[in-house]
Parts: C-alpha cells; structure tokens; sequence
C-alpha cells in the first residue's frame, strides 16, 4: 500500500511532556506540550465534569423559622464543598442495595442552631456536622478553607429563630449537576500570541496594545515581523490551571481525571470484547439491514443481501464471491479472518 | 430519623392540614414500609417486561450501524460526547492502516456519538477503533505517568 506515514519530528517522538510551574494545595499550573488539542480537550472536559465527589442531595427540614425559604437553604447546601478524600470506597446511590440511603452510599450531615443572644447570628458550614457510620472519618465533612475556619455562610438568624434539619450527602458528577465538580475552575490557553488565528481579536485601533499579554507569552517565540501564516500549524503546548474548590486536592483532580478517562476506555474495550463476536456482527451486520440489498445504496451487481446462493457467511469466507468484492477498496480477496 | 418522626407526628395531629404521604419513600416512618414494599414488588411484576429492554438497552454501549461493511464502519456509542469522540477521532486517525475517521453528534438532545471509521484492506474498522481504545489508554498511562513525576520534581525544588 502506498502511504506516506504522518510526520512526526523528533520531538513528538518523545511523547507528551509534563511541566509543572505552580503548585500548592489550591492549584496547580502546568503546561502539557507534544499533545494533540483533542487529548488536551478530552483531560480538561473530565476533569471538570466528571470525576465523582459528594455533596449533600437531600435535606430534610425539621424547623425553619428563619427568613429564607426551605428550597432555599437546601440549595444553598448543596452547593457547599465536602471533602472528598476517599470517595471512591463510597457507593453510588443508584448502585446500592438499600433503600433510599445507608452508610455504605451517604454521609449524613446534621445542622441545629437557635439564635438565643441578642443579635443576629451567623450559622457557617462548620456548623453542620456529619453523624453516623462514614466510610472514612474525612469524607463528607465540609472543606474549612478560610482563615477562622468557618467555612462558607449559609445563613443568618435573628434573635429566636431556629434552623434544625438534616442533610444526606452523595457521590456524583458534575455532569449531573454543578454542585458535584471539584474544581472551581480550570484555565485552558495555548498559542498565547495567536500565531494561529484561532481568535479573531477585537479592536479599536491595534489588537497587541489593546489585548494585555497573557502570562504565558513569554513562554513562545512571538512572531517575528512580517511572518507569513503558517497553515500546517497545529497548537502543541497547552496550559492548565487547576483551581480546586477545596474537596479534592488539584494533583488529585489531574490523576483522577485521566483515572476516569482510562475506565471510560476500559469499559468500552471490555464491551467491544464481550460483544465483538456476536451482537456486533450479529445483529447490526450491515448486510441484514433491510436497505442493504435494494442497491439503493450504489453498490448494486447482486440479487440477494448474502451475496452467491450457499455462502451462508455473510462475513465472507468465500473470497471475491461476496458482495464485498464489488467495493471500490476491494481487490476482491479481503485479508480479514 | 425517630426523633423526626415524633416530630412530625405531632404537627400532623395538630395541623392536620400537612399530609405525610407527602415525604418521599425514604423517609416515610418504617412501620410503613411493610406495605410499600408490597406495592412495589406488585408494580415491579408488571413493568419486568419494560425493564428488561431498558436494560438490554443500557447494557451495550456501542453498537455497529447498519449498512456498514468490514473495512467501513460506523459505530453508535451511547452515553459519550466530544470528551471521548475527538480524543478517539486523534487517535484513530494516527493509525495508518486507517484510511478516514471522524466523529458526530447527530443530536444535542440525545446522548448519542457516531464514530465512522474506514480503513485499508489490512484491517477492519472494528479492530482499528479497538486498536484506537487501546492507544488512548495507553496515552494516558504516560500523561499520568509524566504528571506525576513532574510534580515529584517540583516538590522537591521547591523544598
């Protein structure tokens, strides 16, 4: 077969290359280079919406007599972080076998404060506190990231208002819903001087003093005076930075991410190998679909879908007999088992 | 959960106004539960047809489209977006025994992907998008790889 195998230089010989430029317990900046855009897309897609953490799923409301609405609060607490660490040993609700919720696919959180001074007072998520068996005695408590380890506000309450209820916490994905992600952001650049014209640059007179420099400018050639366009340029070298919202750590939000993009393979290869003999052959072989033998489709040249009386295969076996050997690839005799 | 429910009992008897049956199953007091569950198991012998074909449905995630051929194929995948479909796409495309791939989303509101794969006579589209599975993995066996080694290093001059 004539074919001119894809160019690679000696520095994609190499491999993907992984170069950290800030790291602390909040985030962590690094730059993947010798990848490919749809690599990099893939890892920042699932990161940011698919690896499992917990955050409280349902509140039961024992007593509310402050101004806010139940709905409300328990919005409001759904939205708060609860570390994470260990999620993993934790069930999903829908794959457990209880009813409702247990100890092996929830953390139950409670919160009672009654405002018994004289001013108002302020109710943080360290006030609510988790009860019962846990899986580990980390998981579900609400991450404190603050100063005075208060944690976010929920609410306030006047002098004689109460707020008692209690809160079941699950695991999840941030595809289900926002309050699941682990990472309160994650920045994704390349290409800072826009050599390849993925951005059209809005400007009043000259876009380079108008746009500030991204931080990551200084990291590229910039582009000399009067270069032409190069058109076989591909984006290789993109920078992340990993915020976490404080229930995983940015390392772990960067392993588990590729962790759930290997099983998402691992389960597809699984199933390819389960059904690759026969529902995959079987049932949706192309030559069975009611189409196929009309010569609607162009390939025309035979009476029946299975090809020449006798050859029950339709996968072949019997060589250029088949209607296989009618396509425009075929030298008649296909290679394939 | 007892200490809710003596709570709940008595505004019940004082309000009576607010329905329990309101609460959703899991919380329902537990002397209840024996007739739940008799209601569900009946439900449950009626829809066991249902059920079965939305598990048959479930349970194959890919499947192979009609009208493909050996070496041109198009595979339906359920339940993947562009996370897996470009990444997959790359990296099929890398292959050289691979003539042509591509990826779509015939539908925003159905969580549905198609990957068309066609491929030379010197292997058939379903081992090249296996093949494909197999060299992500693989690529993400040495991005981990790589990511934790450079945050090793960093820890270390940084200390």
């Amino acid at each position: 077969m004539d074919y001119d195998p894809m160019v690679m230089d000696d520095a994609e010989a190499l491999g993907p290359v992984v170069k950290i430029s800030q790291a602390d317990s909040v985030r962590v900046k690094y730059e993947l280079s010798n990848a490919d855009i749809a690599f990099a897309n893939s890892l920042r897609r699932v990161m940011l919406a698919e690896i499992p953490t917990i955050a409280i799923d349902l509140v039961e409301i024992e007593e509310n007599s402050s101004v806010l609405a139940d709905e409300f609060i328990a919005h409001r607490l759904g939205l708060i972080p609860l570390n994470a660490e260990g999620v993993e040993s934790l069930l999903y609700g829908r794959d457990c076998d209880c009813d409702g919720f247990c100890e092996h696919c929830s953390v139950r959180l409670t919160l009672h404060a009654k405002c018994t001074g004289d001013e108002n007072m302020h109710v943080f998520a360290r006030d609510l506190v988790p009860t019962g068996e846990r899986v580990n005695q980390v998981l579900g408590t609400p991450v404190l990231s603050d100063a005075e380890g208060l944690g976010p506000l929920i609410l306030k309450l006047r002098p004689g208002q109460e707020i008692k209820l209690e809160c079941i916490a699950r695991k999840g994905i941030a595809k289900e819903h926002a309050k699941w992600a682990p990472s309160a952001a994650i920045g994704f650049e390349y290409d800072p001087h826009n050599k390849l014209h993925h951005l059209d640059l809005w400007y009043e007179s000259d876009p380079k003093t108008e746009w500030p420099p991204s931080e990551y400018a200084a990291w590229e050639e910039p582009p000399q005076e009067g270069e032409p366009f190069d058109y076989d340029a591909v984006p290789n070298r993109f920078y992340f930075n990993v915020e976490s919202a404080g229930n995983l750590s940015p390392d772990t939000i960067v392993s588990e991410g590729i962790k759930v993009l290997q099983q998402k393979l691992a389960g597809l290869i699984h199933e390819l190998a389960d059904e690759g003999g026969n529902s995959m052959n079987g049932d949706y072989n192309g030559p069975r679909s009611p189409e196929y033998g009309t010569g609607a489709d162009g390939f025309g040249g035979y009476t029946t879908p299975f090809g020449n009386a006798g050859n029950q295969s339709s996968w072949g076996g019997a060589g250029g007999t088949t209607p296989y050997g009618t396509t425009p690839y075929g030298a008649g005799q296909s290679s394939w088992p | 959960m007892s200490r809710a429910r003596s709570k709940k009992e008595e505004s019940a008897e004082i309000e009576s106004d607010i329905a329990m049956e309101e609460a959703p199953t899991s919380h329902q007091p537990e002397d209840e539960m024996s007739v739940d569950q008799n209601e569900d198991e009946d439900a449950g012998d009626v829809e066991d047809d249902e059920d079965e074909e939305e598990e048959e449905e479930e349970g194959q995630r890919v499947r192979l489209l009609p009208g493909s051929t050996p070496t041109a194929a198009s595979f339906e995948f359920l339940n993947e977006g562009h996370t897996l479909g470009n990444a997959l796409r790359y990296i099929i495309m890398r292959n050289p025994d691979v003539e042509f791939c591509a990826y779509a989303i015939p539908h925003p509101s159905e969580a549905k992907m198609n990957v068309r794969i066609q491929t030379f006579e010197c292997t058939t589209a379903i081992q090249a998008l296996e093949k494909g599975l197999r060299d992500l993995q693989e690529l993400c066996d040495v991005v981990s790889e790589k990511f934790i080694d450079a945050r090793q290093k960093f820890a270390e001059n940084s200390s």
